[in-house]
C-alpha cells in the first residue's frame, strides 16, 4: 500500500505529496514530538495533531511513511513548502484520531 | 519531553559541548511564571549559525551540529503562551565573554505546561557526567530558594572527585532536603 493509494481509500485529503509512492508499514499515534522521534518507526502512517514545523523535521528523522494531521487540523502554508521541499507527505482527517486511526487499520 | 528537567538537561549538554567550564541553570518562579535560564561561558555561537539552531532542519540527520533540543524547547514554551531567547557571543569576536544564554518562560496556568519533573537527577546526572565543570544551581520559587555550587562543594571536599558514588548521593540528598524543606 502506498501514501497515494492510503489517501485515496480512506478519503483524506492531500497537503503535500512530494513522495506518493512511498510505500507503508504499520502505524503510530502521538503528539509528544520527542517521544515520538525515539518510538515511530521506518515507513509508518504518523497520525498526530501537531502542525507546526517541527513535525517535519521529526518525520525525517523517523523516516515515516507520511502524517495524518486528524481532527481537522490545518497547516499552513509554509511548512506544506517545507515539507514538498524535505520529500515529507502530508496528509488531513477530519475525523477525530481513533476514527482516523480506525480507517488505516482497515485499509493498510 | 515529558518532563522541563529533560529539557534542561538537553540544553545543559549544549554547554557541555561547547567546552564551558562554568555552567548556570537558574530557575526562577512565580505564582504563574517559570522560567528557566541556561547559561555558560563556553565557545559560543557565530550569528549566522545561531539564526539556525531554532530551526529543526539545522539538526537533522545530514546536518547534525546540536539536537532537537532547542526547537522543542521553544515549542514547549510557546504552547503555554511563553516566550523563547536565545543569544551568544563566539570567542573568536569576544575573547574575554564569550559563551551562550538560553532562557524559556512558561506560562504555568496554561494546561500545556509540562511539570518540571525530577529536577534532583537532572541535576547530580550533569554534575557527575561533567564533574570538572562549575555546575551553579539555583531555583528560586515563592516559597524559597534551593541552590547549589559546585565550587563550594570542591572547597569541602578537596581532593574527593564530584563523580565520587557517595558523594553523588550526598548531593541527591542535599538537594531533595533542600526541596522538601521549601514545600
Amino acid at each position: 500500500m502506498t501514501v497515494k493509494e492510503l489517501s485515496e481509500k480512506c478519503n483524506f485529503k492531500t497537503a503535500a505529496m512530494p513522495d506518493g509512492d512511498r510505500e507503508i508499514d504499520g502505524c503510530y499515534i502521538g503528539d509528544l514530538l520527542s517521544w515520538v522521534m525515539g518510538r515511530a518507526e521506518e515507513n509508518n502512517v504518523w497520525i498526530t495533531i501537531m502542525s507546526n514545523q517541527n513535525i517535519i523535521a521529526v518525520a525525517s528523522l523517523a523516516d515515516v511513511a507520511c502524517i495524518v494531521l486528524s481532527e481537522g487540523v490545518t497547516v499552513e502554508d509554509s511548512i506544506l513548502r517545507l515539507a514538498e521541499e524535505k520529500g515529507v507527505n502530508i496528509l488531513l482527517s477530519d475525523k477525530r484520531t481513533y476514527e482516523t486511526a480506525v480507517a488505516v487499520y482497515e485499509t493498510i | 519531553m515529558k518532563e522541563l528537567s529533560l529539557n534542561i538537561l538537553d540544553i545543559a549538554m549544549n554547554s557541555v559541548k561547547a567546552k564551558a567550564d562554568t555552567v548556570w541553570v537558574t530557575l526562577t518562579e512565580t505564582a504563574d511564571t517559570f522560567k528557566m535560564q541556561i547559561a555558560d561561558n563556553g565557545c559560543g555561537m557565530k550569528e549566522d549559525f545561531l539564526k539556525t539552531v531554532t530551526d529543526p532542519f539545522s539538526t537533522t540527520r545530514t546536518t547534525r551540529k546540536v539536537g532537537m533540543g532547542i526547537p522543542f524547547l521553544l515549542l514547549a514554551a510557546e504552547q503555554t503562551g511563553g516566550s523563547f531567547e536565545i543569544t551568544s557571543k563566539h570567542e573568536s569576536e569576544y575573547p574575554d565573554s564569550h559563551g551562550t544564554v538560553t532562557t524559556a518562560v512558561f506560562n504555568k496556568n496554561s494546561i500545556d505546561f509540562t511539570p518540571l519533573g525530577d529536577i534532583v537527577s537532572t541535576v547530580t546526572t550533569l554534575i557527575q557526567g561533567s564533574p570538572d565543570i562549575r555546575w551553579i544551581f539555583k531555583h528560586t520559587l515563592p516559597e524559597g530558594e534551593v541552590s547549589l555550587d559546585t565550587d563550594e562543594l570542591k572547597e569541602v571536599l578537596g581532593d574527593v572527585p564530584l563523580d565520587n558514588a557517595e558523594v553523588i548521593l550526598w548531593i541527591k540528598g542535599y538537594l531533595e532536603e533542600a526541596y522538601s524543606e521549601i514545600e
